[in-house]
Formats: C-alpha cells, sequence, structure tokens
C-alpha cells in the first residue's frame, strides 16, 4: 500500500499539483440475510482501490482507480490534476487547508471476537433460530441479518502523513412484519433499517441477545394491527434511544455539518439554518441537551484513528447545555474560520471524495430515566424505533413516525398504539427538552444509509443517545 | 482516463474467464458491471468539487445441491477470478441446503443500444467546466448564484452463465441540475438524457433563473388543502415513491401492496407503465437476473392492471417475469425502472389558469413513506412554492411540509401536461408531466 501510495503521490506532484492525498482502500463485507426460515442470501464483498486528491492552481481534483500499477497509477494522478485543472477555470477561491500536523500511525478497531473467524454456519444457525421464534400466527414476513466489514486504508500526504487504519464493523438485527385487516404493522430489534451496527468484533452481537427479543417482537407486531390509532394533540413526549439518536442525527448533526452553510450541498442535501453568527450565542436547546461529536467513543460507527485527511479523532461540543457551541468541519472549511479541522472528512470508498461526515453525533446522558419520565408525565405518548422520517433542507421542519407508541395517562402506560407521528422545528423542539435518561440506559447507535454527496456516499455514523422526554409536542396518527 | 466504456466481447470474455473457473457441475451466474463516471459540482458560482472513477465490478453467483454463495468483488488483479469463485464456494458449501433461485436460461430478448451515446461517454473535464461556467455565468449577470452538478458517463453490463445465459448491454447518462440562489429565495431545475447533446444548459439556466427571480421574499401561507400543480420533477418523485412502496410483485405477495387488481383507484386519465423502450430514460434492455424487460401498463386509465415480477414472484404468483429484477438473490423483489406517466393535453400556463386557489410547486424535498398500504408519504417542497389565486400566480410561499396519499391524489385529476421530461429514477428513470391535482394536504 505504501509503494502504491508513493507511485500516486509523486506522480501528482510531478504533473503540477500543489498539495495531493491518496487513500488506498482494501475493503471487505460478509452479510447473510435470512427470511421466512430460509437462507436468503449469503455475501462476500471485495473492494480494493485507490482515491487520489489534488490541487493544482487552488483547485480541487479528484480520481479513482482500481489500476494499481505504475502505469494505471500515474494515469489517474494526471487525471486527478487535469480535472483541478477544469475546476481552476470557475473556481470562486482559492482552496486554503487549516494545518494539521504530518503524523505517522497506526489505529485498529479493539475488538474481542474477528466477526471474519466466526463459522459461517455459526452465523446461519442463530439467524434460523430466531427466526423460528418470530413464527407466529400474523406475521407474514421474517428476516434477520448480520454483517461483518473490515475497511483497511493506507493514507498518504506530500504533507508527510502515513497513516494506516483497520476498521472493523459488526452488525445484526431481525424484524417481524404483521398483516391482517387491511393493516401491515413491523417491529424491529434492535433498531429498523436492518440492523444495529457498530466499530466492535462479534461480541457485539452476542450482546444484542437477538434470540431473546424474536418473540418480543413478533408479538408487538401482531399487536399493533388491531391497536387502537395514537391518540393526537399537542402532549408530552418520550422517545426511546433509538429515536432519540435518528432525531439527533437528522436535526442536530446535518445541520451542524459546516459545508452545508457553506452552500457545498445547496443542490442537493441542502444547506443549515445554523449560520456562523450563531456560534456561541444560539439557544439550540434546553439545558438539558449537550450534543458532542465524538470520533473517540467506543463502539461508534465514527470512530477512528484519524479522518480521512489524516486529522486525529477528536471530541468537540456542538451543543453545550443547550447552547450552539461547533460545526463538524474539514481542513478546507476549517481554514476560513481561522481553525483547526474537527477531523470529521471521511469517504464512503476509495473511488468517493471526502467529504464532511458525521462521527459519532452523542447526546450526552442527563440523569433522569425512561421509568421516572413516565412517572412524572400526565398526559403522552412514549415512543419506540423509528419508522418514518423527513426534514427539509434547512434541517428546521420536521416529521418522524415510529413503529409502536404507548399512550401514557398519569404516570403510566396504558395503552400500544399504532401508526404514531410527530413534528415539530428543531430549535423550538429542542429548547421543549426536559429530560435525558442517564448513564445506565445510554447507548451507542449505528446508521448505516446517511447519504450525501454527488456523487452519492453512504456513511455509516454513530449516535450516542438515551430515551428522552419533550414537552408541547405536535403528535398524531398516520 | 476517458470514461469510454468497454466493448461487449470485452466484457463478455471477462464474465466468460470467471465461468471458466467454476467447478462442474455447479451452475453459475456471472455479472460484470463497469461504471466511468465523472461529476463536476459547483457552489456559490465556481466548481468546489470535481471528480472522476472508472469501477469495475464482478459478481459470482453459484448454485449446487441445492446450496447457493454469492461473492462480489471491486478489484482489477488479474487473479480476481480466482478469488471470487474460491470465496462465493466457500460460501456455498457453508450455506444451509433450500431451494436457491437458480439462474435463469436465455429468454431470446435482444440487446439493445437505445440507451448508449458515445458523444456522452467521451466528454472532457474541460467541456464540463465550460458547461458550468455558463450556467454560473448567466446566474451572476443577474445578481444569483449558481449551484448543481453536471455528470456524464457510463455503465456497461455483460451477464452469461452456464446455463447460455450470454447478454451485454451499456448506457450513458448526462444529468445537469442547477439551482440558483437570490438574496431570499432559490429555484431548482434539471435535464437528464442520455445523449449529452440534448442536454439544453441554456434552456435550463433561463427556467431556473427566471423562477428564482420569481421566489424571493416568500411569505408563510397557512398549512391546509389545496389544488396543486406540480412540475415534473415533483410528479416523478410522487411516481418513484409509488413504485418503492407497492408496484412489485413482492410487495403483493407479502400484503404490503395497495394494488387492487381490476378496481379503479385513479382518475380515469391516469395511466402510468415501465416502459423499457423510451431512449430518453437511458433504458437497459435486461434485468438483474439477465430476462429482458418487458413494457409493462400498471395502471390502465386509473384501473390497477399489473405490477412487475422477476422469477422469484413468478414462481409464487404464476406471472411471468417482466424483467424487472434485482440481483438475486434479494429480498426485496423487483421494482419498475422505467415508470412513464401517459400525458395529456395541458401545459402549467393551463393548469394555473384553471386553479382557483392553489400551489405551484418546483420540487419535493425528503420524501419519505408513512404507510404502505395507504400510499401515504411526507416531504417537504422546496426551491420555488408559489401561491395561485384566480387562474394567477400571485406570489412565492415558504417551503411546507405535505403527508397526503399518492393513490388519492392521483384519484383527483384535473389535468396532465402534453410534454414529459425525463427524471433520475432510485433505479432507472422516470418520465413525468405537469400535473394539476384537485387536493394535496399541507401539515406545517
Amino acid at each position: 500500500m505504501r509503494d502504491i501510495a508513493d507511485v500516486a503521490l509523486d506522480a501528482s506532484v510531478v504533473a503540477g499539483a500543489t498539495y495531493a492525498d491518496c487513500r488506498v482502500v482494501d475493503q471487505r463485507m460478509q452479510s447473510v440475510l435470512v427470511k421466512n426460515g430460509r437462507v436468503n442470501s449469503v455475501t462476500d464483498f471485495e473492494d480494493t482501490g485507490v482515491g487520489i486528491r489534488v490541487i493544482v492552481d487552488g483547485a480541487w481534483g479528484f480520481c479513482g482507480t482500481q489500476r494499481t500499477d505504475r502505469a494505471g497509477l500515474e494515469d489517474a494522478a494526471r487525471f486527478a490534476v487535469r480535472i483541478a485543472r477544469a475546476s481552476a477555470r470557475t473556481a470562486v477561491a482559492r482552496v486554503r487547508l487549516a494545518p494539521t500536523p504530518a503524523v505517522t500511525a497506526t489505529y485498529v478497531t479493539p475488538v474481542s471476537i474477528d466477526p471474519f473467524d466466526v463459522p459461517l454456519d455459526r452465523k446461519i444457525e442463530l439467524l434460523l433460530a430466531v427466526d423460528a421464534s418470530m413464527d407466529i400466527p400474523s406475521v407474514t414476513t421474517r428476516q434477520g441479518s448480520l454483517a461483518a466489514v473490515r475497511h483497511h486504508q493506507f493514507f498518504a500526504s506530500t504533507e508527510g502523513s502515513r497513516i494506516t487504519q483497520t476498521i472493523i464493523e459488526t452488525g445484526g438485527g431481525i424484524d417481524a412484519t404483521a398483516t391482517g385487516d387491511g393493516e401491515v404493522q413491523s417491529r424491529s430489534f434492535p433498531n429498523s433499517f436492518g440492523r444495529q451496527q457498530l466499530t466492535a468484533g462479534w461480541e457485539a452481537v452476542l450482546a444484542m441477545d437477538l434470540a431473546g427479543n424474536g418473540r418480543r417482537i413478533a408479538e408487538e407486531a401482531v399487536a399493533l394491527l388491531s391497536a387502537d390509532l395514537c391518540p393526537a394533540g399537542t402532549m408530552t413526549l418520550i422517545l426511546d434511544a433509538t429515536q432519540a439518536a435518528l432525531q439527533v442525527h437528522e436535526s442536530c448533526g446535518h445541520p451542524t455539518e459546516l459545508d452545508r452553510v457553506l452552500g457545498f450541498e445547496a443542490a442537493f442535501a441542502g444547506t443549515s439554518f445554523l449560520m456562523p453568527e450563531m456560534l456561541g450565542s444560539f439557544r439550540y436547546g434546553s439545558e438539558a441537551v449537550t450534543i458532542s461529536a465524538d470520533a473517540t467513543s467506543p463502539g461508534g460507527l465514527g470512530t477512528f484513528g484519524y479522518d480521512d485527511e489524516g486529522v486525529a479523532a477528536q471530541r468537540t461540543l456542538l451543543i453545550d447545555g443547550g447552547l450552539f457551541t461547533g460545526y463538524l468541519t474539514s481542513r478546507e472549511t476549517a481554514a476560513g474560520f481561522d481553525q483547526p479541522s474537527g477531523g470529521t472528512v471521511r469517504a464512503e470508498s476509495w473511488n468517493r471524495l471526502p467529504i464532511i461526515r458525521m462521527t459519532n453525533i452523542n447526546l450526552e446522558p442527563g440523569t433522569s430515566s425512561l421509568e421516572e419520565m413516565i412517572a412524572t408525565t400526565e398526559r403522552g405518548v412514549y415512543l419506540e424505533t423509528n419508522r418514518s422520517w423527513s426534514i427539509d433542507d434547512r434541517r428546521l421542519n420536521f416529521q418522524f413516525g415510529t413503529q409502536a407508541g404507548w399512550e401514557i395517562r398519569d404516570g403510566r402506560r396504558v395503552r400500544l398504539v399504532r401508526n404514531p407521528l410527530y413534528s415539530g422545528r428543531t430549535p423550538e423542539f429542542w429548547n421543549s427538552c426536559d429530560a435525558v435518561a442517564g448513564a445506565s440506559e445510554w447507548k451507542m447507535f449505528g446508521v448505516i444509509n446517511c447519504g450525501k454527496g454527488e456523487p452519492g456516499q453512504l456513511m455509516h455514523v454513530g449516535h450516542g443517545a438515551a430515551p428522552c422526554r419533550f414537552r408541547n409536542v405536535a403528535v398524531r396518527p398516520a | 482516463m476517458s470514461t469510454e466504456s468497454r466493448s461487449h466481447d470485452e466484457m463478455l470474455a471477462l464474465g466468460d474467464a470467471v465461468l471458466a473457473r467454476v467447478p462442474a457441475g455447479t451452475e453459475a451466474e456471472v455479472t460484470v458491471t463497469e461504471s466511468a463516471m465523472a461529476l463536476t459540482r459547483f457552489a456559490n458560482s465556481g466548481i468546489h468539487q470535481n471528480v472522476a472513477d472508472r469501477t469495475l465490478r464482478l459478481r459470482l453467483r453459484l448454485v449446487r445441491d441445492g446450496r447457493s454463495g454469492v461473492a462480489e468483488m471491486q478489484v482489477a488483479s488479474d487473479d480476481a477470478g480466482d478469488a471470487l469463485v474460491k470465496s462465493a464456494e466457500a460460501i456455498r458449501s457453508h450455506s444451509p441446503s433450500g431451494e436457491p433461485v437458480k439462474p435463469i436460461s436465455p429468454d431470446g430478448g435482444a440487446d439493445t443500444e437505445a440507451g448508449y451515446c458515445e458523444r456522452t461517454a467521451l466528454v472532457t473535464p474541460e467541456e464540463r467546466a465550460d458547461t458550468v461556467a455558463a450556467i454560473c455565468a448567466g446566474a451572476d449577470s443577474l445578481g444569483q448564484k449558481a449551484f448543481g452538478t453536471f455528470e456524464t458517463g457510463g455503465t456497461s453490463i455483460a451477464m452469461v452463465s452456464t446455463t447460455g445465459l450470454r447478454r451485454a448491454a451499456r448506457h450513458t447518462v448526462a444529468e445537469l441540475i442547477a439551482v440558483c440562489r437570490g438574496a431570499d429565495g432559490s429555484a431548482y431545475g434539471a435535464r437528464h438524457a442520455s445523449d449529452v447533446s440534448h442536454i439544453d444548459a441554456v434552456a435550463l439556466i433561463a427556467e431556473v433563473t427566471e423562477r428564482c427571480a420569481r421566489n424571493q421574499g416568500a411569505d408563510a401561507t397557512e398549512p391546509g388543502t389545496y389544488e396543486v400543480v406540480l412540475s415534473p420533477y415533483a410528479v416523478a418523485e410522487m411516481l418513484q415513491y409509488l413504485g418503492l412502496m407497492g408496484l412489485g410483485g413482492l410487495a403483493v405477495a407479502e400484503h404490503r401492496s395497495f394494488m387492487r387488481f381490476g378496481e379503479r383507484l385513479m382518475s380515469e386519465s391516469v395511466t402510468i407503465s415501465d416502459d423499457v423502450r423510451r431512449p430518453e430514460l437511458a433504458p437497459f434492455p435486461f434485468d438483474g437476473e439477465g430476462s429482458t424487460t418487458r413494457p409493462v401498463t400498471i395502471i390502465d386509465h386509473g384501473v390497477c392492471a399489473a405490477v412487475v415480477h422477476d422469477s422469484v414472484t413468478e414462481a409464487r404468483s404464476g406471472e411471468p417475469t417482466t424483467g424487472h429484477s434485482l440481483a438475486q438473490p434479494n429480498s426485496e423483489g423487483p421494482f419498475p425502472r422505467y415508470l412513464c406517466m401517459e400525458n395529456g393535453s395541458g401545459d402549467d400556463a393551463s393548469m394555473v389558469a384553471a386553479c382557483t386557489r392553489g400551489l405551484l410547486i418546483t420540487r419535493f424535498w425528503y420524501v419519505r413513506p408513512v404507510h404502505p398500504l395507504t400510499t401515504s408519504i411526507t416531504g417537504m417542497t422546496r426551491d420555488g412554492t408559489f401561491l395561485i389565486e384566480d387562474g394567477r400566480v400571485v406570489r412565492p410561499v415558504r417551503d411546507l411540509r405535505f403527508t397526503q396519499s399518492i393513490v388519492d391524489s392521483l384519484a383527483d385529476v384535473r389535468s396532465i401536461g402534453a410534454e414529459r421530461r425525463a427524471c433520475r429514477g432510485y433505479f432507472g428513470a422516470t418520465l413525468a408531466p405537469w400535473l394539476h391535482l384537485g387536493h394535496f394536504t399541507f401539515s406545517s
């Protein structure tokens, strides 16, 4: 990998680059999917290539290639330089990078059990057993999946950094869908969208206890078929940790991406309501709300040693006691504010340009508990597990739906309700937060489908979250 | 490095090389995909990201003794074929015995070049930059700023199998997207074509700057139920979600689809098909398992007529495959790829003139399903939303959130536009007209 990078960097400089970096990536993913008592698919995917990023005449160029021979690498480097020169013809300002120290380092995700060492038949056996536990009347679709990812990367830059990283991810999840009487209802565990995933080894799957939850979610899916519709009105809302994580993702993570603020995503992912003059003074949420960007959180999908610009992983506060205090930044965007990079730049793969991505955007634990929040709620709903999500391009107007809800009356869950939706506006919503559960209920969740950038990139990001409560929220059934 | 693709023979040879390594007595299907794409991205009237890549992907599916294994590789090394077979065989041998989906036999369908244009494959970074410069200059001259992308490139796919399948096709895509922003408002427009010479940048920047000039200083309007005049961009998004939610055979088999065959659920003027014959949609002639993709009339004058199928739903339902499979095996089932709404005789001006009180909507954003059986979706308007009163566009309004059943809205169609526009879809592309709907519900 080192030799490949050296060739690419040398060729870039010879062709005229004033800066170049190179990522040599070798990635493997194994996935197992069981559906309705049968193995639906077992797939092994290997992906190898080189991404070369250059600055020429103050403008960016990027070229991805699978060729790792000298001629192929030189060709790709020259093409990246040619692209950069074309960019320079219509660039607004010369690219300036915030300084970062050159480092030589190695980082490997700490794991107890390498997920690729676990025999395939053991994975299939687990999923088939869980599938059988979900096989009850009215459940028409049962699905379970496991995934293992090994992302091995060598980063090198013309500034002298040489960084080797191996990121290991392991994930799993189950879903039960029940149908009947013109209704369709699903329940998922530990999270929706297929699976929960962490930077961890097979121990993460063992800790999930999929087998212990299959029957429960199947029964809940069936119960939802005949549950009453979610009540409508303005009421107290309590979110489980999984939905809190997605709420953080959409309404705190994305708006704090500085490239959005600068218009880099204006035609696609959107902009942000968070203008730079709001830093340090804007009341984003209540005092109960502290949100960090922490690439050092154990187990998070945004946990690494160095980002894809060679900047060390770090923890920064985006919202501190409700006050807006920081952005997610790159070397380019941070330079405009004379700040060091926050180290949040990543690419989906070798053939995609590294851009600002969430690391682990964590809602820091509070002092309450789910039990206490319910006990001290007169009228409201407790909602679990995302089903539908949408937010505007400035990240203000949102609407979420969840798989299940429970109506709360006088401090008690009184009935299961179906098709719940809630909506709001980001600052008003987070300012209505009056309780966040403590560390014992705080968990790390993985989002494996965060879309951004053009060409599109799906990034794996993390969110630590705990159940939390909001007052005066618009709730209704779908 | 150009974006020109390999020839069909070269692609098939790559597949054959893998097939030759498969152990005797094993059924196998090889898919070779090569994409060579380049994208120039601009913001604040300048290029800020500019990328290109060429990616070769090999996929092997093995079936033997009731066991199946799939391996995929994105590598260019000479020993990729050996590694691919070894990996797929390791998976196959560890999989439990069952009734795996088998590679299909050839169905005699022809491979066409309808979606390929060499001009598009050969566009240079300098040509993309020149087009972007023209877009930016058009915006700047009116005191606006331009944002967007210009993407060009192509994808080639070849499939070979031990069952005699031998298919190869390629397509090209050129897409120019522009958002213009003024001091207090923005507008959107896009052009999508197989042939880059059909991308009219001058017309696009004229459309978007004019819309942007009108969409300044928007005020709020009350949420509620409005008539709407939807641009093809918004209609395409709606059609694509209809396809994702309920137009596939598996969704029907799993009781997740709204389709009630033979029943009229939409206005009589609504006919929706999946039409692989439209060259402007850059179609591939076959699907993910090598079946020939056939035109399917899905909604026929408002009546639920058919959904798309693959070999798995064919076996389950008895309805023949329509050639809309994803790569097999999969858990999602088949999806439409080239949805087309039949055109009418209207245009946006006549629709606005016929509207008593409504909203003119350029684009939807962040659309997500709310309930599959009711086809309820939610999302936001974006980049140009205008209030219509008494047949005239009176002012821009702030973006609104809608939550609306697609089927219900298409049961109240007032008018359909004569012209249609090709828009990129989730699996292919969509051909959509302007649409005047009698009601659409906005919640905030």
